[in-house]
């Protein structure tokens, strides 16, 4: 007789084994982790998307953005919100201007704008100056902020940094080569000093401890003094940073109780233009700095008025004249090496400034209450 | 745990745990990724360290830095790990996940409009 499985007589119940892993389980397992990583990436891609939508919300809400567009000839820049352009300047491949506060340059070549300044602790910039590698300009927290500092931005690097700090800015920055000029007091002492700096090593050399608007140009330094009550110096200081030597320039062919314009230099040539308030005559004159040789440029006459200082680059003279019927402007050229004054551009406005830098000229004017800057390529 | 803690705080399952998983990943790369996006943009001279803590660190060098930032950042990924248990810990990566990635995407875009 068989002895009985069990000792209460139940039937026995068989082990529990876990069922072997199939292929539906290894899908399931396979598609939750898809679901999960699926769900995770929905979570970066939201995060994504509102980080994008606030960079452009952020972008259409910034008044520096102007309109760009191309022209035959160069470029058309044009004021899109309430804050004008102004403070425009030009060197190599760079256009320069301000916008409210906001420093921002153009490459010439692509059209591609960047922001330089100011940074974020600052509220008030001051006029830029370029060279062709470097845009110098002041930042400050604010306008009357009692300490303000020099930036650069080297286009080579595509890098801004700061170059100085100063006590108080008492002129604009001027930019040449690897120098930059600026009239400053000094932390500690408090009296005006001209001064160059060495932009890329950030050296600084005082030219001269007094007060002056000065402009450099490759090793120039000049700035005009003892000016009367019409603006017109009655000389200019020229320093030679090379030679170290200092002398003056009395300005020659002058116009009698013309109002003074502005003036610029490139090389050993000083460019300025005047203009007589009463017969609206105005005149612009190229002097050497070393002989004195001076020479009238433009006579701006028959109801026609010079509106801005003349700019130079090379042998090339650039200036603007209001039209005798107030209906636009013209930007004119003339190159020092021979050859007639020439039209570079009518313009349907008021031109405000002009500069120049190689072949490249450019110009800011005002239609209406729109500012607008334009540059075209003169032919050599 | 007793029923009332249980209810206080939810416990997540298995799929929210793999969720939790890949969301720590990614904010681990994100770290790296705006790391390596401020670092630039303060190099390029266009921006200023808004943390005061991170400015601190900034200023001391990169060693200090890259060793203060990646270092919270894994204590808190593992922290968070160590808390899948709890739904809480889910919510807390989205949240810090979605943040980082808008602050990561809008420093990139604001890199490369420059």
């Amino acid at each position: 007789m068989p002895e009985p499985l069990t000792r209460d007589g139940a039937p026995p119940v068989p082990p529990r084994v876990a069922a072997p892993l199939g292929a539906n389980a290894e899908t399931a397992r396979h598609t939750s982790e898809a679901r999960a990583a699926l769900f995770a990436a929905l979570v970066l891609l939201v995060g994504i998307a509102l980080g994008a939508a606030g960079f452009f919300v952020e972008r259409g809400m910034s008044t520096w953005r102007p309109e760009i567009t191309r022209t035959a000839s160069g470029w058309r820049i044009a004021q899109a919100h309430r804050v004008p352009l102004s403070a425009m300047a030009l060197g190599g491949d760079s256009l320069v201007w301000g916008s409210g506060p906001s420093i921002i340059a153009m490459d010439l070549r692509s059209g591609r704008l960047k922001l330089l300044g100011p940074g974020p602790a600052s509220r008030a910039t001051w006029d830029p100056a370029t060279s062709r590698r470097y845009v110098v300009w002041f930042e400050a927290q604010g306008a009357s902020a009692g300490e303000a500092s020099a930036w650069v931005y080297d286009s080579a690097t595509r890098r801004r940094r700061q170059l100085a700090t100063l006590d108080s800015v008492l002129s604009l920055p001027s930019a040449s080569g690897n120098l930059a000029a600026w009239c400053c007091t000094t932390k500690g002492e408090g009296a005006p000093s001209i001064v160059t700096v060495d932009i890329a090593t950030g050296e600084e050399s005082v030219v001269a401890p007094e007060y002056g608007e000065p402009v450099l140009d490759g090793g120039l330094v000049t700035w005009p003094t003892r000016t009367g009550a019409t603006g017109m110096p009655a000389a200019w200081a020229l320093v030679d940073l090379a030679q170290g030597r200092r002398w003056s320039l009395v300005p020659a062919a002058t116009l009698l109780n013309a109002h003074f314009l502005g003036y610029d230099l490139s090389g050993r040539t000083l460019v300025w233009g005047q203009i007589d308030p009463a017969s609206g005559r105005g005149r612009v004159v190229a002097q050497n700095v070393d002989d004195g040789a001076a020479s009238v440029v433009a006579e701006v006459t028959d109801g026609a008025a010079l509106s801005s200082a003349p700019a130079i680059d090379g042998a090339l003279v650039v200036w603007a004249e209001t039209l005798a019927n107030a209906g636009g402007s013209r930007v004119m050229g003339r190159r020092l090496s021979g050859g007639p004054a020439f039209l570079v551009r009518a313009v349907e406005a008021s031109v405000l400034s002009t500069a120049v830098s190689g072949d490249t000229v450019a110009w800011l004017a005002q239609r209406g209450k729109t500012t607008f800057i334009e540059t075209t390529t003169v032919s050599r | 745990m007793t029923s009332w803690a249980r209810r206080r705080t939810p416990l997540l399952g298995p799929f929210g745990v793999r969720v939790l998983l890949w969301l720590l990943v990614e904010l681990w790369i994100l770290n790296v990724a705006d790391l390596l996006l401020t670092r630039y943009s303060l190099a390029q001279g266009f921006a200023t360290e808004s943390n005061g803590v991170m400015d601190y660190f900034f200023r001391s060098g990169t060693v200090p830095t890259v060793g203060f930032k990646i270092g919270m950042v894994t204590l808190g990924t593992l922290l968070l790990w160590r808390l899948r248990r709890y739904r809480t810990a889910l919510f807390a990566g989205i949240l810090l996940t979605g943040v980082f990635a808008a602050v990561v995407a809008y420093q990139a875009l604001w890199v490369l409009s420059f």
